[in-house]
């Protein structure tokens, strides 16, 4: 009976290694990345991923082999108690302090460039002008939907006019190009999510933080709040199409047309027919 | 003794065991309509009646798991299947108790608006049970078409809690639709039916015949719904785009119209459009409630006043006002004002376009103190002409981009003084 129990707790890092080993399989693994700075973020991850995966095979498995080898059975030996050994503990101490500096001055890159190098700052990266790139939209999020607000057509990108466009849920990109957006929230905490896009922002009530990526597929991907808003929180799913600059045009100009509607288009057979 | 522990335990474990049993089986949790009590003790109907309206109902509209519609009814009943009944899904995935998924715990299985998150929320969840909806494109007092309640279930209700579904499928929202419908169809069937009781005399009993039911109570009722679409108002669209200077005049026209006593919303909107005009009234989902906690007031104050009434009357009356406020506490929301709406928010209930913005205006909203100033019916003359109602919607939609102070000082005055009178 000894060694069962050093065997059941040698299925820890077998069955935690197995886990990630079959997860694709099941489709539960990373889902597509559609964005240019994605493969950062996700080189981060399997770099953290891999370096966790072996200190943990390793600690298994030396947890493993001490209960093993000095298992209660046939030990007759007294055991001796020792006060510690500080080169061990200096030891133990500096090698996680150095990997977590490593790991600290590794991703400032892909940190500033997907939170501090504002694209709408200009050249200089930090202080803004007036021909700085406008934000293309803007996102308010609110319980329990994504309210968003294009600038009008004759507006020239500049929100805030009395031609703007609203829309609900329904994010339209264009391909292949910096994406700026302000996002807000208009009640609690909430967080926007793009997890094809790699992209995750807080939306803080009272700020207006800016959100920047590039899509670099079309096609249409799902939109969550990643931060528990309240009771409706799973009912916070948007939807991002991501298409090309003229289906994009003419996706807003067709919203434009409907905002502006004097006359109602009810479908045949409910409404006016003429 | 050790074998008398081992016994009661024995005992116990039955008696968990059969509890679990019945609460598993026996189906005694599945959730049932509730009646609409405000109406039944404002009409002081008597226990026994309660009883045979609940089985007309059950009978005309089946249960939230087992709905059943009359074909007079004009509903589709594989629609409202799909949306009743408890969440779940098939093994195509299916998608069955929508209504309770998306809409229940606000809009509370009756459809009443009493859900369990409906207490939070301001403005309260929408009660379909009156048949009242707001923000439609018909007439003041008719129906909303199915486009329209598709409309809101699209695009929300922005400015209050009721978000978008715009994601879901065109079939679910369909089914929706419907079963907002048929809950609002039986929530007016009931009240007709109190209705009924209470006109009843002293030993009548109600006639739950085919005549009375289906011909005096559901078919006018589906009919008002099915000639909903035949009541659209729909605007004479204006002269192609106006130039920059027309819509200027336009919008001058309009504030005139605005603080003139003939639209007069200056009275509710406020002099400076922020909704801060009159704001103690009640929408008619709230009026019944605080008529009847006035009139309860009333009726204990003469039951004071009058020492000479004989006990046994006195008692009656003191059961059925204690009976009445306890209904005011467990099945309606505490009462709240209806608020004008701040125009300087940019923010539309019914919607943003210039046609919503006409309706809202032409029709009024029904259910609240917004009245209508165009036409009551096709063809009369209304308040206002076409044309100045167009102002009025340029006028409403250039607000949120007008300085808060430009409404001159001497126009506040103005409106301040004539208050006074």
């Amino acid at each position: 009976m000894g060694k069962f129990w050093s065997l059941l707790f040698l299925l820890v890092p077998i069955l935690g290694v197995a886990c990630f080993a079959v997860a694709p399989w099941y489709k539960i693994w990373l889902p597509s990345d559609v964005s240019e700075h994605g493969h950062m973020i996700d080189h981060l991850f399997y770099f953290i991923l891999w370096l966790t995966a072996v200190v943990f095979v390793i600690t298994e498995v030396a947890l493993f082999w001490f209960m093993w080898r000095y298992d209660g059975k046939g030990q007759y030996r007294t055991a001796k108690f020792t006060h510690g050994s500080h080169s061990l503990e200096i030891v133990w101490t500096i090698i996680p302090s150095a990997v977590l500096l490593f790991i600290a001055i590794y991703q400032m890159n892909a940190w500033a460039d997907s939170k501090i190098r504002n694209p709408a700052a200009g050249p200089d990266g930090i202080f803004g002008t007036a021909d700085d790139m406008p934000p293309m939209l803007e996102i308010t999020a609110r319980q329990f939907e994504w309210r968003l607000r294009y600038p009008g057509l004759q507006a020239k990108g500049k929100l805030g006019g009395d031609d703007d466009i609203f829309v609900v849920n329904d994010l339209h990109l264009p391909v292949n190009e910096e994406i700026l957006l302000d996002l807000k929230s208009s009640d609690v905490l909430h967080s926007f999510f793009l997890p094809n896009m790699r992209v995750k922002q807080d939306a803080v009530p009272g700020m207006k933080i800016p959100v920047w990526f590039r899509a670099t597929e079309v096609g249409s991907w799902d939109i969550v709040c990643a931060e528990l808003c309240g009771w409706g929180h799973y009912k916070m799913k948007g939807r991002v199409t991501v298409e090309s600059r003229e289906d994009f045009d003419k996706w807003l100009e067709e919203k434009y047309r409907e905002q502006t509607a004097t006359q109602d288009t009810q479908p045949v057979g409910q409404g006016d027919t003429e | 003794m050790k074998n008398n522990v081992y016994r009661e335990l024995q005992a116990m474990t039955c008696l968990a065991l059969a509890t679990v049993a019945l609460a598993g089986c026996g189906g005694s949790d599945a959730p049932q309509f509730s009646a609409n009590m405000v109406a039944i003790a404002d009409a002081q109907v008597p226990v026994a009646q309660q009883q045979e309206l609940a089985n007309v109902l059950e009978a005309m509209y089946g249960t939230p798991d087992e709905p059943f519609v009359l074909n007079e009814s004009q509903l589709d009943i594989k629609l409202i299947r799909a949306a009743a009944g408890p969440v779940r899904s098939d093994q195509f995935g299916r998608e069955t108790g929508l209504y309770r998924r998306h809409c229940g715990h606000c809009h509370g299985t009756t459809g009443d608006g009493q859900g369990p998150t409906a207490l939070v929320l301001n403005p309260y969840p929408r009660d379909y049970r009156q048949g009242k909806f707001k923000f439609k494109s018909t007439e003041r007092a008719a129906k909303p078409t199915e486009y329209d309640l598709e409309r809101i279930v699209r695009e929300g209700v922005p400015g209050t809690a009721m978000p978008s579904f715009d994601l879901l499928p065109e079939p679910q929202i369909k089914a929706l639709v419907e079963y907002v419908k048929y809950l609002s169809m039986r929530g007016q069937t009931e009240i007709d039916l109190i209705n009924a009781i209470s006109a009843l005399g002293e030993d009548e009993q109600l006639d739950t015949s085919r005549a009375v039911l289906v011909d005096e109570i559901l078919v006018p009722l589906s009919e008002t719904w099915t000639t909903a679409s035949e009541k659209i108002v729909q605007p004479d669209k204006p002269a192609a785009e106006p130039t920059s200077e027309e819509k200027l005049a336009s919008i001058a026209k309009g504030r005139e119209l605005f603080y003139g006593t003939a639209a007069n919303c200056v009275k509710c909107h406020g002099p400076s459009a922020l909704g801060d005009g009159q704001t103690n009234d009640y929408d008619d989902w709230t009026k019944p409630l605080v008529e009847m906690a006035q009139r309860l007031k009333d009726q204990q104050k003469s039951l004071n006043e009058n020492p000479d009434i004989p006990a046994a009357e006195r008692n009656q009356q003191e059961a059925q006002i204690a009976f009445a406020h306890e209904v005011l506490t467990n099945d309606a929301l505490p009462p709240r004002n209806a608020i004008p709406r701040n125009l300087r928010q940019n923010v539309y209930r019914g919607g943003r376009r210039p046609v919503d913005i006409y309706r809202r205006i032409s029709a009024g909203i029904n259910g609240v103190p917004m009245p209508g100033v165009g036409p009551a019916t096709p063809g009369a003359q209304g308040t206002l002409k076409p044309e100045e109602v167009w102002n009025l919607v340029d006028y409403v939609l250039s607000l949120p981009y007008e300085p808060a102070s430009t409404p001159p000082r001497q126009e506040q005055l103005k409106f301040s003084q004539t208050q006074q009178y």
